[in-house]
């Protein structure tokens, strides 16, 4: 096997960047949804918000300490150049100087004083376009080396930020589901909000099924470098049991199901939308777990495999 | 170790310094150094020296007298190589082969692991071509490392910065070969300008089938063999042809 250059540390910063920025991009555009926001979705903007940016600060706390002289890591601000780790290291400084701004925004459940509102839709049009780069940039990274064949793929990206956003969204709909108002008057609000998050995140699933299915598929009806790199997650390769244990069936299969579930009654019959904790929390759960493996078999897959020919 | 490139780190230095108080200004001569070269620079990329090496691997008879001198040249630290020999054993016996292949960094001419690196810190040096990496801004994120499709790069466990082969700048700036090629016993190793087509090199490049390794890459090194054999052990996976490839070096697979 070859070594690992980069372990656990970069494969949680992949994963919490991931999450929060995708937690902060689901809030941003659920606050700046023209003309649909009420009252009663002001539980995700503001959960969203909130958590988002506490999970890349953490990631970016592990990957700095990972170099090994953390304070080297300045050296990435003296210059912005055209490698993704350049871009993306001024992508995430902004992105976590203002969703910090954009959280503390939200530290007051209503927006009392009337610039604070406004306040939050500003930061909110800017922290949307960041939480994407954010959640794009480590896949774009990945992707542009011709030496990694089971990275250099452009349908890497597309897959980060489809994970990202779902697990930001699973992260919320936790959020919501364990914090959220409880009370009689609000219920229908709160269930208003659980069923634009169970069918987003269906969505997104959806979509996250759809491109590994292509990624697989490209990979398998290829030959030569890329192929024999994929061999490891298909079955038989060495990563094969946590790919489809781990990231299909309970990453992605499993909520996937659950959510269709839930959200199908209302979606196609117009019955009303009842959900239970227990379900939320364990779609929740197994999005996260997911998304985290799917972060895993990635980082670990392209380093283990290589080109074959020398 | 990297005392050779003060100069030139530093003039570079101050050229960021100047830079950094405008991250646009920077952005732009970036991109502007990235555009599509005109006539005149590729005139010029055509011009300037590109030092290179070619290895006859007829003549090498892998006993690493490269391997130690470089070893004892940079004070590398053990577990990791910037120059070393891999084994190739194949066949059954009593028909069999043992052929060696020396790897080093290559020098690409369009080198990944410049076009990865976020600070500049690895950088090819317009005045001779070698890839050398600016201890004084690499910050160990080891991307380059994963870039190389040669393994030529590791992480320092040292100095904890990415460390490699830089055709021993101090040598050769004062007239000297690298130390691979001044202590290969075997004369197998012919280190020099392959830009000049007077020089040896390029009249054996030109006399001889030469490759390169990984040419799909895209990265046109120039290291240069002849005769390499690059049978991989993947190519034994029907058990009727045995090969098997060895090295000394810690990382044991070939990348």
């Amino acid at each position: 096997m070859h070594e690992l250059n980069w372990g656990l540390p970069v494969i949680l910063y992949l994963f919490l960047a991931g999450l929060g920025a995708g937690a902060v991009t689901v809030s941003g555009s659920v606050l700046l949804r023209k003309g649909g926001f009420h009252d009663s979705r002001m539980d995700i903007a503001r959960y969203g918000a909130l958590i988002g940016p506490i999970p890349v600060m953490l990631g970016t706390f592990l990957i700095v300490f990972e170099l090994g002289q953390p304070f080297r890591a300045l050296n990435l601000f003296k210059m912005l150049n055209l490698s993704p780790m350049s871009i993306g290291t001024w992508a995430l400084a902004l992105f976590i100087i203002l969703s910090g701004l954009y959280a503390i925004c939200f530290i007051p459940r209503q927006a009392t004083w009337p610039w604070l509102g406004k306040a939050r839709r500003v930061l909110a049009w800017l922290c949307v376009p960041l939480g994407i780069s954010v959640a794009i940039y480590t896949g774009v990274l990945l992707g542009a080396m011709p030496a990694r064949p089971f990275w250099n793929s452009p349908i890497l990206a597309g897959l980060f930020v489809l994970s990202a956003l779902s697990t930001g969204t699973a992260a919320i709909m936790l959020m919501v589901a364990l914090f959220g108002e409880k009370s009689a008057e609000h219920r229908e609000g709160r269930e208003n909000d659980q069923y634009l998050l169970v069918s987003s995140d269906a969505l997104l699933l959806g979509g996250e099924m759809l491109v590994i299915f292509l990624f697989l598929m490209f990979a398998h009806l290829t030959i030569g470098d890329v192929r024999h790199a994929v061999e490891v997650i298909l079955p038989g390769g060495s990563l094969a049991s946590l790919f489809w244990w781990g990231v299909v069936l309970i990453g992605i299969l499993f909520p996937f199901v659950m959510e269709l579930f839930q959200v199908v009654p209302k979606l196609l019959y117009g019955r009303t939308f009842r959900s239970s904790l227990v379900l939320e929390v364990a779609v929740a759960l197994s999005v996260l777990a997911g998304g985290f493996a799917l972060r895993y078999i990635i980082v670990v897959a392209g380093q283990v495999t290589g080109p074959t020919t020398l | 170790m990297n005392d050779q490139e003060k100069p030139d780190t530093s003039r570079r230095g101050f050229v960021q310094l100047l830079a950094g108080g405008a991250v646009a200004a920077t952005a732009a001569s970036a991109l502007g150094s990235l555009a599509p070269a005109g006539g005149a620079e590729s005139t010029a990329k055509q011009s300037r020296i590109q030092y290179g090496m070619l290895i006859d691997t007829r003549r090498c008879i892998g006993c690493h007298s490269c391997s130690v001198a470089c070893k004892a040249e940079f004070d590398v630290p053990l577990g990791v190589n910037k120059s070393w020999v891999e084994y190739t054993e194949k066949g059954t016996f009593p028909n069999v082969n043992r052929h060696f292949l020396p790897r080093l960094c290559n020098h690409c001419s369009e080198p990944q692991c410049v076009a990865v690196c976020p600070t500049g810190a690895t950088y090819k040096r317009p005045q001779d071509g070698i890839v050398v990496v600016d201890s004084g801004l690499c910050i160990g994120c080891k991307y380059c490392i994963q870039a190389c499709p040669y393994d030529a790069r590791f992480l320092n466990p040292v100095t904890n910065f990415a460390d490699k082969c830089d055709f021993c700048i101090h040598r050769v700036s004062k007239g000297l070969l690298p130390s691979c090629v001044n202590s290969c016993i075997g004369g197998a190793r012919i280190f020099g300008d392959v830009n000049d087509p007077e020089s040896e090199i390029s009249r054996q490049i030109a006399a001889n089938a030469v490759t390169v390794l990984r040419p799909g890459k895209g990265t046109e090194p120039n290291v240069y063999y002849i005769e390499a054999d690059i049978t991989e052990e993947a190519e034994n996976s029907d058990g009727s042809y045995r090969v098997r490839v060895s090295t000394h070096r810690s990382i044991k697979e070939r990348r």
